[in-house]
């Protein structure tokens, strides 16, 4: 499938890149040597067996850790020769969405809104807790960002309250409201049955659109072929292939890929 | 009658004001010492915390007796705080809760911070949360744990006989209001005087008064009981 061409924001210098990257946690590398580049406004979906660093690749993306070897780039930038100022700077203009949904303990309008109120400054935050604390009305509408996700009414529900699905909608709603830049999901539908996937499916369509780059990692080549404008292929730690989604699907250059996207691959 | 007014009224109102008092500024104190330690030890990885949490541990346990001692020797004259003249004293007593209390809010705060999930605060840092929102999301997930610590903290303090009888001296004054008499101390001394009438009113009171601080405690921290 031939997806629309999409109104970019930046130019060939944006975007956030890994650049021979290589992390492990002890036990040898889990990723090794991995150059992988996420535009603005592009849908990348990296698809590979449980196990094979898929998360681990997305949180280098995040910025959870630092690559034992090679660089992250942010518009050019590495982010991990900032400091802890400038890293913050660039954290947050990305976003992630876990397998789990990690809401806080709150009301669902307190968790979409929290990018936005830890991106204040603590003056404001100290007076907007007073007025939270006297009864005054939320200043921050969420509404619209739950609306791109279907639940518009449930801003003053508990997260507790809410079904797995509906958790994980609000988890996008909550990493879509401060307007990253990049977009990481982890395994965002793996726990969903095919309705809250399509509403998800659909809002990582709206987010592209909106011009942030996404990187979905999963292990569903369906979910792959759906939503990517590009595909990386990640098998034993290494990117193995990476290429426009239906030259990967129809014709994939490597052995091993072809394997795995035909179903012959036993992992 | 059990109690005789209006002799009993000033003498039981003189006795609770000391009793709440002291168990809440040392309940206060604790609660400042003992979160920020809770969330040291339980968010950091470092050599030793084993032993720092078994010690924790171990202090949940501590003898009162053992503890009014200790402080006994520091407020005395020959005592590291020898100089402010503090022996029979409230803020004597202050010292001694405080000691008892610290613990008993550090461990059972440790055990809800500990349990806080890895997930939820790397949602915080994924959503751009700074060093200092990630520690507010730690407390506010773990608020009903460490408001639990603080009631047990309260608890220990409130019903506490040992080291604030060594401490305090459990003095009146003339016209028998309270100096350094809590109700604990009173209920002790009245029962051994044969005043059990009095004695059990005093008892009536201080759990009276233990549930009206746990409900005002559970009321501010938004438990829903």
């Amino acid at each position: 499938m031939q997806r629309a061409v999409r109104d970019r924001r930046g130019d060939a210098t944006d975007g956030l890149t890994l650049s021979a990257a290589t992390h492990g946690f002890g036990a040898g590398p889990v990723l090794e040597d991995v150059t992988l580049s996420v535009r603005p406004g592009e849908t990348l979906a990296v698809i590979g067996p449980s196990g094979t660093g898929k998360t681990t690749l997305l949180r280098l993306l995040a910025m959870f850790d630092r690559p034992d070897e090679g660089q992250l780039r942010l518009d050019g930038t590495d982010v991990w020769t900032r400091d802890e100022r400038g890293r913050l700077a660039a954290r947050r203009r990305v976003g992630m969405v876990f397998q789990e949904a990690n809401l806080f303990g709150a009301s669902v309008r307190r968790n979409v809104s929290y990018g936005l109120r830890v991106r204040r400054d603590w003056p404001t935050r100290l007076r907007a807790w007073l007025r939270r604390k006297t009864g005054a009305p939320a200043p921050i509408s969420v509404t619209d960002h739950l609306s791109v996700v279907g639940l518009a009414d449930a801003a003053d529900r508990n997260a507790t309250d809410l079904s797995g699905g509906e958790a994980q909608r609000v988890a996008f709603a909550r990493a879509l409201a401060y307007d990253p830049d990049f977009l990481l999901l982890d395994e965002p539908t793996s726990d969903l049955d095919p309705r809250n996937t399509a509403v998800l499916e659909e809002a990582i369509d709206t987010a592209a659109a909106r011009g942030i780059g996404v990187v979905v990692a999963t292990h569903d080549m369906d979910q792959a072929e759906r939503v990517a404008d590009r595909v990386a292929v990640v098998l034993g730690g290494r990117l193995i292939e990476v290429g426009a989604t239906e030259r990967v699907f129809g014709d994939p250059e490597d052995p091993a890929a072809r394997r795995f996207i035909r179903g012959e691959l036993v992992y | 009658m059990l109690v005789e007014f209006p002799f009993e009224r000033r003498y039981v109102v003189s006795i609770v004001r000391v009793s709440l008092v002291v168990s809440l500024t040392a309940v206060a104190l604790s609660t400042l010492v003992s979160v920020p330690l809770a969330l040291a030890v339980g968010r950091a990885d470092f050599r030793g915390k084993g032993a720092v949490v078994a010690l924790v541990n171990t202090g949940m346990g501590l003898p009162s007796v053992v503890v009014g001692l200790v402080v006994l020797f520091a407020v005395s004259s020959d005592g590291p705080l020898g100089t402010f003249d503090l022996v029979f004293t409230p803020t004597a007593m202050i010292l001694s809760q405080t000691v008892l209390a610290t613990p008993v809010i550090t461990g059972v705060s440790l055990a809800a911070v500990t349990s806080v999930e890895e997930g939820v605060l790397d949602a915080a840092y994924a959503l751009g949360g700074a060093r200092l929102d990630r520690l507010l999301v730690t407390v506010k997930e773990a608020r009903y744990g460490i408001l639990t610590g603080v009631l047990a903290g309260l608890g220990r303090a409130m019903s506490e006989v040992g080291s604030v009888l060594i401490v305090g001296g459990n003095v009146a004054r003339a016209d028998g209001t309270s100096v350094t008499r809590t109700l604990t101390t009173a209920i002790q001394l009245e029962a051994r005087q044969g005043r059990f009438g009095l004695a059990l009113t005093l008892g009536a009171v201080l759990l009276a008064l233990v549930l009206l601080v746990n409900g005002v405690l559970l009321r501010l921290g938004g438990r829903r009981v």
